[in-house]
């Protein structure tokens, strides 16, 4: 199963437009406030070297629930959250 | 697809032309990156006709987006490589496949001016950024500039004096362009300070950005370190995708007559993208107005003049 998490800030747009694009795809997802939680932020940020918000964290998990795999995507890029979804 | 109108741009004039296209009947798509556009990073719009209390910019664009639907308008959120006219039809290449329509209206607005200083790019996302209200609070207790001289500028380093420990608002001349009003409500805040008569050189770091390189106006050259660089020096039109279909202004804004339609017949623009020289939500959506109206009176002659030469008829 995969497990999909967004980092957002509340004044981000992008944000606000990648959380109503997922859930207008029915997509669930667990979302992060960075603003309210830096420790996250800076977990974050040393996995993918990216300051910026929504950032998109796509977990693959097992079974056992153990991660096999994890992709990031960077911004409200739809192109990459649709293959990565397979949303079509 | 085949449509009979495509917009490109999901803001104020697409998203307005969508609608009165589609109360037109026609077979309308709306194609964007994003909806909203600029509106959307703005966080209250207060000179809305009709709206008397404050609207979120992004609340307001997705009102215009339900409108457009409502009356039959399809919205996809893509983007646009080419665009090019075959005979009669318009054929454009998107990230979602090819898309066909009989007229198309450009209201993709403008874009965020890059500086054009060296790693300017490599460092985007990792320290630069052109979005305080989506980036800032990811730079709490850090140090950060802000460069620009004009209103959007002066209420970034407001926004970042909040959170961050250090603000440097970095303007190439001496005075700002942004409103006194909102240049006073920063001025004596203790973490921000004014660095004037200076442009920012290059940026550097290893895997984020950790320091820029600074010229002042005697040529005097500086190490300034920072966790994040804002730059808020306007916006453009990116247009080059069309640059052989539409004619542009000094400024690179596209040029259209009196009904938005550009030198191609058939092919419109509206909203920011072209030469009015204001830029507000309700001339975009005039403009919107205007230029789906317009389509449609250019495909209804269409339309005539197809069946003047259809069999039968000459």
């Amino acid at each position: 199963m995969k497990k999909i998490t967004v980092y957002s800030t509340p004044t981000c747009v992008y944000c606000a437009q990648l959380k109503n694009y997922l859930q207008e795809n029915k997509i669930e997802f667990e979302a992060i406030d960075l603003s309210q939680n830096m420790e996250e932020g800076q977990k974050l940020i040393a996995k993918t070297g990216q300051m910026g918000v929504p950032q998109t964290s796509i977990q693959e998990i097992d079974k056992n629930g153990e991660v096999k795999k994890e992709d990031f995507v960077i911004g409200f890029n739809v192109e990459q959250i649709n293959s990565l979804l397979g949303i079509s | 697809m085949k449509y009979d109108l495509l917009i490109i741009g999901g803001a104020a004039a697409g998203l307005t032309a969508g609608l009165y296209a589609a109360r037109r009947a026609l077979k309308t798509l709306v194609i964007s990156k994003d909806l909203g556009g600029q509106v959307s990073t703005t966080p209250t719009v207060e000179n809305y006709p009709g709206f008397i209390e404050p609207q979120g910019g992004y609340d307001l664009m997705e009102r215009f987006k339900r409108q457009a639907e409502k009356w039959g308008a399809a919205f996809k959120l893509a983007e646009i490589t080419s665009l090019k006219k075959e005979g009669e039809v318009f054929k454009a290449e998107t990230n979602a496949g090819e898309i066909e329509a009989r007229a198309v209206i450009l209201a993709f607005g403008k874009k965020s001016r890059q500086l054009g200083i060296a790693n300017e790019k490599e460092f985007n996302g990792k320290g630069i950024s052109y979005c305080v209200t989506c980036d800032g609070p990811l730079f709490k207790d850090k140090v950060t500039a802000v460069v620009g001289g004009g209103n959007a500028a002066v209420e970034a380093a407001e926004i970042l004096s909040k959170v961050a420990r250090k603000v440097y608002l970095i303007h190439r001349h001496d005075k700002f362009k942004a409103e006194a009003v909102n240049v006073d409500r920063i001025k004596d805040r203790d973490n921000v300070e004014f660095v004037l008569n200076t442009t920012v050189e290059s940026a550097h770091g290893d895997d984020r950005l950790t320091y820029v390189m600074t010229k002042n106006k005697d040529g005097e050259e500086k190490k300034l370190k920072l966790d994040g660089l804002f730059i808020e020096i306007g916006f453009e039109v990116k247009a080059d995708f069309v640059k052989d279909l539409v004619g542009f202004d000094k400024q690179n804004q596209i040029i259209t007559d009196d009904k938005q339609q550009t030198k191609t017949p058939g092919l419109f623009a509206a909203g920011d993208l072209t030469t009015n020289p204001y830029k507000q939500i309700v001339i975009s959506a005039g403009e919107g107005c205007t230029a789906a109206l317009a389509a449609y009176e250019y495909l209804e002659q269409g339309k005539v003049a197809t069946l003047d030469w259809s069999p039968g008829t000459i």
